[in-house]
C-alpha cells in the first residue's frame, strides 16, 4: 500500500497542477471575478447554493440516463435487425458509417426546429449521440462469436432465435460494454450543450443563464459538476465494461 | 438397416475468387459406415478430411453426388438434434459455467434438462467437482472433455469429431484418447472421427481410412483387430507398430 | 459487389425520403426538400459567404487537431517513458475529456483570442483521442518481442523508438481518423464564443433569423467538411494496418 500522500500526488499530479495553475493565472493577472473566477471562489459558490446545482444537476442526469437508455437499445435492435437480414445490413451499414462521422452538435438547431425548444429536444440530442457507438459496436460484436460456436449451434440444429439469444447477443456483450463506456460519458456533456442552445432548464441552461447575468462563478460551478459527474460516469462505466468482458469472454 | 452413414461418390469443389474451376477438395469419395461402428479418418492437413466431416454434419453441401445419415439428408438429421459433434476448437460458451456448456443442447433441442444424464456424463469425463467453473478456468484437457460430454449429452444417433485433441499437448492427447476409449466402450455410438495421428486413430477406431490430398481420394482402408475394451497396453504391441509403420508409410505415400 | 449496391441504394434510399418528406411538408416547414438545399448550397451569391464560414471552421479544426495531436503525442510518450506520471496522466486527460465544451469556450476567451478559441476547444477534443489511443497503441507491442529485444541488448530508447513506437503506429493512425470529427465538433462549439465567422456561427444565425433552408446548408457543409477528411483519414488508416497492423 503506497502512503496517501504519494497516491494523490501520484494519481492526481495532473489535476491538482490544472487548478493550481488556474488559482496562480488568476491571482497574478487579478482578473475581475466576472471575467474569470478562481476555482476556491467557485467552490465556495458551490458550497454556498447547493439548491440550485442539485435541481438542475438531477434534471440533466435523468435525461441523460434516460436518453442514454434509449440510444443504447434503439442502437443494439438496429443492430440485431441488420444480423437477421443481409438487406437490412447492406442497406445500413453505409449510412451508419456516413453518419457515425456527422458533427451532431450541428444537427441541434435543426432537430430544434423540428421538436420544439424543450427537452425533447436535448432528449433527442442524447439518444443520436449514444445511438451509434451502440449500432456500430453491437453489429460487430453479434457477428463475433466464439471460435466453432457458430458450427456447434448449427450441428445442434439450433433455430435463428436460439442463435441470436444464446450465441450472438452474449457474445456482443463485451462490445455493448465498450459502447456504453464511450457514450455514458458524453450523454451528460451532449445533453448539456443542447440545453445550452436550447434548453429552459438543467445544467446547461443554468450555464447559459449565469454567464449571460455575469454570475460567472455559478457558470463555471455548473461547468465543475458537470465535470466531475461526467468523469465518475466514465470511471463508473469503465468498471462496469471490465465486469461485462470478465463475464462474457 | 446396417448403413448408418453412407457416402456415395461425393465430390466438393470450393471456388476461387477470379478462378472459375476453384479447388477440388473430394473426388468422387464413397465411403459407408455402419450403425455402432467407430471409423477414424487418416490424412495429411488440407487433404479434405474436415470436409467430409462438414458434409456430414450439414455444415457444407455437396458438389456432386449424395450423403445419408440414417437413411435421410444430413440437414434433417440436425433438425432433430440428433447429432453430436466435438471440433478442435472446444467451442464451449465462454460466458456459460461448463454444466450450462454441457446443458446447452437441451435447450437448443427445446426439451427438458436432464439433470442425471448431465451428472452421470460430468462423472464419466471426470469433471464432476467442476460443474460450475467457466470454460476459461479448466485446463486444454479438461476444456475438451467438457466438449466431449456436450457431443454425447442428447444421445446422439451419430458423434462427430474433427480433431478433437489437435490443439493438445502429447501427454494430455494419449491421456484423453484412453478416456474417450473408456466412454465409448460404455456407448457405442456411430463415430467419426477425423485425426491426423496414426496412433490416435489406431488406438480408437475399428475401421481406419486414410485420404490422400488434392483432390481428397481414399488410399487404404484397414479393418483394426484389437478387441474391445482396449487397454494402453495394446500401444506397446508389435501388431500395433506393425500397423503403425505400414499406415505410415500409405500416408507418406 | 452486393453490398456496395445495397449500400448505395440505402444511401438513395435516404436521400429520396428527404426529399419526400420535404416536399409533402408531413413535418412541417422545419425540413425543406433537399433539392431546395442543394439549390441554395450551390447558389452564386451564397458561394462568398458560404466558403468563407467554411474556410474560417477548417482553419481552426486543422489548426486544433495538429495542437491537440502534438499535446496527446507528447503526454502519451511522456507517461509511456516514466511510468510514474502515468496514472496522473491518465487521470488528468479523462477529467479533461469530462471538461463540457462550453465551459471550455469563457475560459479560451479570457486565455486567447475570439479568432483562437475554436482552435484551442477543438484541441482539447482531439487530444484526448490522440492521448488515448497512444497510450493503449504503445503498450501493444508482445512480451515476447519485448524480450527479445532485451536480449538483444537494446536501451531504452532504441526499445521505444523500434519496437513500441512502431507498434503504436495503427492505433494512432485510428485515433487520428476518430479525432477529425470531435475536432470539428469542437471548432463549431468553440465559434459560438464570439468568432468573427465560421460554420457554427453560420449555424446560430440561420437558427436565430429562422433561414430554414440555409441553416440546413451550414449543416450539410459542416457533414461534408467532416466526411471528406474522415474519408481520407480511413484511407491513411488501412495503408498503416497493412504496413504495421
Amino acid at each position: 500500500m503506497r502512503p496517501l500522500l504519494v497516491r494523490l500526488v501520484e494519481d492526481y499530479w495532473g489535476i491538482l497542477l490544472l487548478l493550481f495553475a488556474w488559482q496562480a493565472w488568476v491571482v497574478v493577472n487579478s482578473f475581475n471575478p466576472i471575467v474569470m473566477p478562481t476555482p476556491t471562489a467557485v467552490l465556495g459558490d458551490l458550497v454556498s447554493h447547493p439548491g440550485v446545482y442539485l435541481g438542475n444537476v438531477g434534471i440533466t442526469l435523468s435525461i441523460a440516463v434516460f436518453g442514454l437508455v434509449a440510444g443504447m437499445l434503439v442502437g443494439t435492435g438496429l443492430a440485431v435487425a441488420a444480423w437477421f437480414s443481409p438487406i437490412a445490413s447492406g442497406l445500413l451499414n453505409p449510412l451508419t458509417v456516413l453518419f457515425s462521422s456527422v458533427p451532431v452538435v450541428a444537427l441541434i438547431p435543426v432537430i430544434a426546429r423540428l421538436l420544439g425548444y424543450d427537452t425533447s429536444t436535448v432528449l433527442a440530442i442524447v439518444v443520436i449521440i449514444t445511438f451509434f457507438p451502440s449500432f456500430v459496436f453491437a453489429s460487430s460484436g453479434l457477428r463475433q462469436p466464439p471460435p466453432g460456436a457458430e458450427d456447434l449451434f448449427r450441428v445442434l440444429g439450433a433455430s435463428r432465435l436460439d442463435l441470436l439469444r444464446r450465441l450472438a447477443l452474449p457474445a456482443a456483450m463485451p462490445n455493448l460494454a465498450i459502447a456504453f463506456k464511450l457514450a455514458a460519458a458524453h450523454a451528460i456533456l451532449a445533453a448539456m450543450v443542447a440545453e445550452f442552445l436550447m434548453g429552459t432548464t438543467g445544467l446547461g441552461y443554468l450555464f447559459a443563464k449565469t454567464k449571460s447575468d455575469f454570475q460567472t462563478e455559478q457558470a463555471f460551478g455548473a461547468s465543475l459538476v458537470a465535470t466531475v459527474i461526467s468523469a465518475s460516469a466514465f470511471l463508473a462505466a469503465g468498471w462496469v465494461e471490465k465486469k461485462v468482458r470478465e463475464r462474457y469472454s | 438397416m446396417n448403413v448408418a452413414i453412407a457416402i456415395d461418390k461425393v465430390s466438393k469443389r470450393f471456388p476461387l475468387p477470379g478462378d472459375k474451376e476453384g479447388v477440388l477438395a473430394l473426388a468422387e469419395l464413397s465411403l459407408t459406415i455402419a450403425p455402432g461402428e467407430f471409423v477414424a479418418i487418416l490424412g495429411p492437413s488440407g487433404c479434405g478430411k474436415s470436409t467430409l466431416l462438414r458434409l456430414v454434419a450439414s455444415l457444407e453441401q455437396p458438389t456432386g453426388g449424395t450423403v445419408t445419415v440414417n437413411g435421410a439428408a444430413p440437414g434433417l438429421v440436425s433438425a432433430q438434434h440428433a447429432l453430436g459433434v466435438a471440433f478442435q476448437d472446444h467451442a464451449l460458451l465462454p460466458w456459460l459455467s461448463v454444466h450450462d456448456n454441457i446443458a446447452l443442447p437441451f435447450r437448443l433441442a427445446g426439451r427438458r434438462i436432464d439433470e442425471p444424464a448431465i451428472a452421470r456424463l460430468l462423472e464419466l469425463v471426470g469433471l464432476a467437482s467442476f460443474e460450475k467453473a467457466r470454460p476459461k478456468q479448466l485446463s486444454g484437457g479438461m476444456r475438451q472433455r467438457a466438449s466431449i460430454a456436450r457431443a454425447l449429452v442428447l444421445e446422439p444417433e451419430v458423434l462427430l469429431l474433427d480433431e478433437p485433441f489437435g490443439a493438445l499437448d502429447a501427454v494430455t492427447r494419449r491421456q484423453m484418447n484412453v478416456e474417450l476409449q473408456r466412454i465409448w466402450s460404455a456407448r457405442q455410438i456411430t463415430t467419426m472421427l477425423i485425426t491426423h495421428s496414426v496412433d490416435e486413430a489406431l488406438f480408437l477406431a475399428d475401421r481406419v481410412v486414410v485420404m490422400s490430398g488434392r483432390p481428397g481420394r481414399i488410399l487404404r482402408e484397414v479393418q483394426v483387430p484389437f478387441a474391445r475394451p482396449r487397454d494402453p497396453w495394446v500401444m506397446r504391441s508389435e501388431a500395433f507398430h506393425r500397423l503403425v509403420d505400414d499406415l505410415t508409410a500409405a500416408l507418406e505415400a | 459487389m452486393k453490398q456496395t449496391l445495397l449500400g448505395a441504394l440505402g444511401i438513395a434510399l435516404f436521400l429520396a425520403l428527404w426529399e419526400v418528406v420535404g416536399r409533402t411538408q408531413i413535418l412541417g416547414i422545419s425540413w425543406p426538400p433537399l433539392s431546395d438545399v442543394l439549390a441554395e448550397l450551390t447558389d452564386e451569391r451564397r458561394r462568398p459567404l458560404f466558403l468563407r464560414a467554411l474556410g474560417a471552421t477548417l482553419e481552426s479544426t486543422a489548426l486544433g487537431y495538429l495542437w491537440g495531436t502534438g499535446a496527446g503525442l507528447i503526454l502519451a510518450t511522456v507517461a509511456h517513458l516514466l511510468p510514474a506520471l502515468r496514472r496522473g496522466s491518465d487521470r488528468l486527460a479523462a477529467v479533461l475529456n469530462s471538461v463540457p465544451s462550453i465551459a471550455l469556450g469563457p475560459i479560451f476567451l479570457v486565455l486567447l483570442t475570439r479568432e483562437s478559441t475554436p482552435a484551442a476547444v477543438s484541441s482539447i477534443h482531439v487530444f484526448f483521442i490522440v492521448f488515448v489511443s497512444v497510450s493503449s497503441g504503445l503498450q501493444r507491442a508482445t512480451p515476447a518481442h519485448r524480450d527479445l529485444f532485451a536480449v538483444l541488448g537494446a536501451d531504452r530508447i532504441k526499445r521505444f523508438g523500434r519496437l513500441e513506437l512502431p507498434a503504436a503506429l495503427p492505433s494512432l493512425v485510428s485515433g487520428l481518423r476518430l479525432a477529425w470529427p470531435a475536432a470539428l465538433i469542437g471548432a463549431i462549439i468553440g465559434e459560438w464564443f464570439g468568432a468573427p465567422r465560421g460554420i457554427g456561427i453560420l449555424i446560430i444565425n440561420a437558427m436565430q433569423n429562422f433561414q430554414i433552408v440555409l441553416l440546413w446548408c451550414a449543416v450539410l457543409l459542416a457533414v461534408g467538411a467532416s466526411l471528406f477528411f474522415y474519408g481520407l483519414l480511413t484511407l491513411l488508416e488501412r495503408a498503416a494496418y497493412a504496413r504495421f497492423g
